[in-house]
């Protein structure tokens, strides 16, 4: 008996230096875990934020992305409904996307202002041209959910 | 709102004084299939040894040894695990302690931190600080989803896969409020790709006029291609050491008096707004009438509380009057006129005053980034940190034409020493500074250097 190669071996790229190709293909399981509901409010059209669940704790507006605790006093949040209408508080335009990228390019980036939330999400504009100031409502990819943060995009209001 | 407390605010210190004895690096590529990462620290750390006129062998160097830092950014990259391990079984150091530091673009920062804490402790009292990176196995769109891996998987990397992406949001804001000329920021990128032309281990030396940068292919609005910085392969090593054995080393050591290092939210959009946090020279009522958010999306907190923490240790007063000499993270045009402002250098807002003035260039109040940056010459994530406190410490021993100007070391990189090479090094140059940087802000650290 002899053992022999199962898949086929490496490319070689160059001989002088030696230069291999070495192709990979694999995938990882990650979990939302505590941020789970976001996702899931996501496939509803449901835009979740959270509060800190202590009522002495001197943040009281929404975080949106959410936390699962506070990082002022780590008090686990509690879920709320985060307005759905804001503005864009900066944007750009993705012409040169990494590998992986989803969407088409190009493709307006933009972080969004809401009312009564403390930090500014990032987002894109799925309709129209993105301006500072300008008005915008939420969207939900609900019929080919990628489970992503690509379910959420805003056009303007 | 973030609120310091007086415990947050402490001035570290050292409870021995720390030295840098010698430096060392590679020159940078975007490809270097000739050598293996091992190849790249040994022939630092073989400059360090035996290029910086030191007392002892190389030999004799080693075996001072008790203590190692490493600094690598991403395993991804490299596709190597415990990478360190093997560099420091190349570099025939089993089986003396190390630690590998991981803290983004700004990891080597940190490395020289951590090395530091063991020499001022007296935990160690010679560290070896050696950083690397390959960044050529994967193709430039794979390398920008692996960094973008550096920015929150579940809310950001997905938009965009693209740090720049992440900066230009930055920077279109920052142009709302503060309206910098796209020219400004683009004599920034001409500056840094100027001075590469002068250094035999940069990457990316170009002679350009403002008119390129503004007519450039852009990456992400506004920011273009020669606005950004280079993804290199390479290695660079310092030596950390406490007095006594420093001046067995060399004569000519030179005192590292700060290294302090500030942090932010890994994600822009988590920062909340609080007040100031004011450098020694900022009167009380600099930012009274500050009409912006802050830090927002216009400056870093952790370059800002790196900067407050470093001058107050070194007992900078005027950053501007007190150091001769700087490299800043120039990641992005955008993201250093930001840093000019969180390091005092002007008040928020008025960051562009510090290229207008003429300041930042060779012969002027405080030359930054004569060693070209991160946009001109290198940016090997783990390597780059101390490859900046390196020309820092060369310039400061007034040897930057041992390691520049000599064709010998051009030749050595397959290089030929330009026509148009200038002449960098600052004359009398005594105390310098370093800022290395992660993220979009996530991690800082502000090195500063002083002649004994
Ligand atoms: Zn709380």
């Amino acid at each position: 008996m002899s053992i022999e190669l199962t898949q086929p071996g490496c490319e070689l790229l160059s001989a002088q230096p030696v230069v291999i190709k070495n192709v990979k293909n694999y995938f990882h399981i990650h979990t939302y875990g505590g941020l789970s509901p976001f996702f899931a409010g996501l496939r509803e059209g449901k835009l979740l934020g959270t509060r800190c669940g202590n009522a002495s704790c001197e943040e009281q507006r929404i975080f949106l992305p959410p936390r699962t605790h506070c990082p002022d006093c780590l008090s686990p949040s509690v879920w709320v409904e985060a307005p759905t209408v804001g503005e864009i508080y900066t944007h750009t335009e993705i012409l040169y996307p990494g590998a992986g990228f989803k969407l088409t390019t190009p493709c307006p980036l933009i972080s969004v202002s809401l009312e009564g939330v403390c930090t500014k999400m990032m987002s894109y504009l799925k309709e129209g041209q993105p301006r500072i100031g300008m008005k915008i409502k939420a969207v939900f990819n609900m019929e080919h959910p990628t489970h992503t943060i690509l379910d959420l995009a805003w056009v303007p209001a | 709102m973030i609120k310091l407390g007086p415990g947050n605010l402490r001035i570290p210190k050292f409870e021995k004084p720390v030295y840098i004895v010698a430096a060392g690096q590679t020159d940078f590529r975007k490809k270097y299939p000739e050598k293996t990462t091992e190849e790249l620290c040994i022939e630092a750390f073989s400059m360090a040894a035996l290029e910086n006129d030191l007392k002892v062998s190389l030999s004799e160097l080693k075996r001072m040894v008790n203590f190692c830092v490493y600094s690598q950014f991403a395993d991804h990259f490299g596709d190597q695990l415990l990478a360190a391990s093997k560099i420091h079984d190349a570099l025939g150091f089993d089986p003396l302690g190390n630690i590998e530091v991981k803290t983004g673009g700004a990891t080597g920062g940190h490395s020289v931190l951590a090395g530091a804490l063991a020499v001022a402790s007296g935990y160690a009292n010679c560290v070896p600080v050696v950083g690397f990176e390959r960044m050529d196995e994967v193709p430039t769109r794979q390398g920008n989803a692996y960094i973008a891996s550096a920015a929150c998987k579940n809310f950001e990397s997905e938009l965009g896969w693209m740090y720049t992406a992440y900066y230009a949001l930055m920077a279109q804001r920052y142009q709302y409020e503060h309206k910098v000329p796209r020219e400004t920021l683009a004599k920034i990128a001409v500056k840094n790709h100027g001075y590469a032309v002068s250094s035999p281990f940069s990457q990316n030396p170009m002679r350009i006029t403002v008119e390129d940068v503004l007519e450039n292919t852009l990456v992400s609005d506004p920011l273009s291609f020669l606005e950004c910085c280079v993804m290199s392969t390479g290695a660079a090593v310092l030596i950390l050491a406490d007095e006594e054995t420093a001046y067995t080393i060399t004569d000519q050591p030179i005192r590292l008096t700060a290294i302090c290092s500030g942090t932010h939210t890994l994600r822009t959009a988590d920062r909340r707004p609080m007040e100031v946090l004011r450098l020694p020279h900022e009167p009380e009522d600099l930012y009274k009438n500050y009409q912006h958010d802050w830090p927002g999306f216009s400056s870093f907190l952790a370059a800002r509380m790196a900067a407050y923490l470093a001058y107050h240790m070194a007992g900078i007063k005027n950053p501007v009057e007190d150091l001769d000499i700087l490299e800043t993270h120039d990641a992005f045009t955008i993201s250093d006129i930001q840093t000019y402002e969180d390091i005092g250098l002007r008040p928020y807002g008025r960051g562009r005053e510090f290229i207008d003035s003429g300041e930042c260039y060779h012969g002027g109040k405080l030359p930054t980034n004569l060693s070209g940056g991160l946009i001109g010459s290198m940016h090997a994530v783990g390597a780059t940190g101390i490859f900046q406190i390196n020309e820092i410490f060369w310039q400061l021993q007034q040897k930057w034409a041992k390691f520049h100007a000599d064709p010998r070391m051009w030749e050595r990189y397959g290089k030929t020493k330009p026509a148009d090479f200038e002449n960098l090094q600052v004359k009398n140059a005594r105390r310098g500074a370093a800022i290395s940087h992660a993220g979009t802000g996530s991690h800082v650290t502000m090195a500063i250097l002083e002649k004994v």
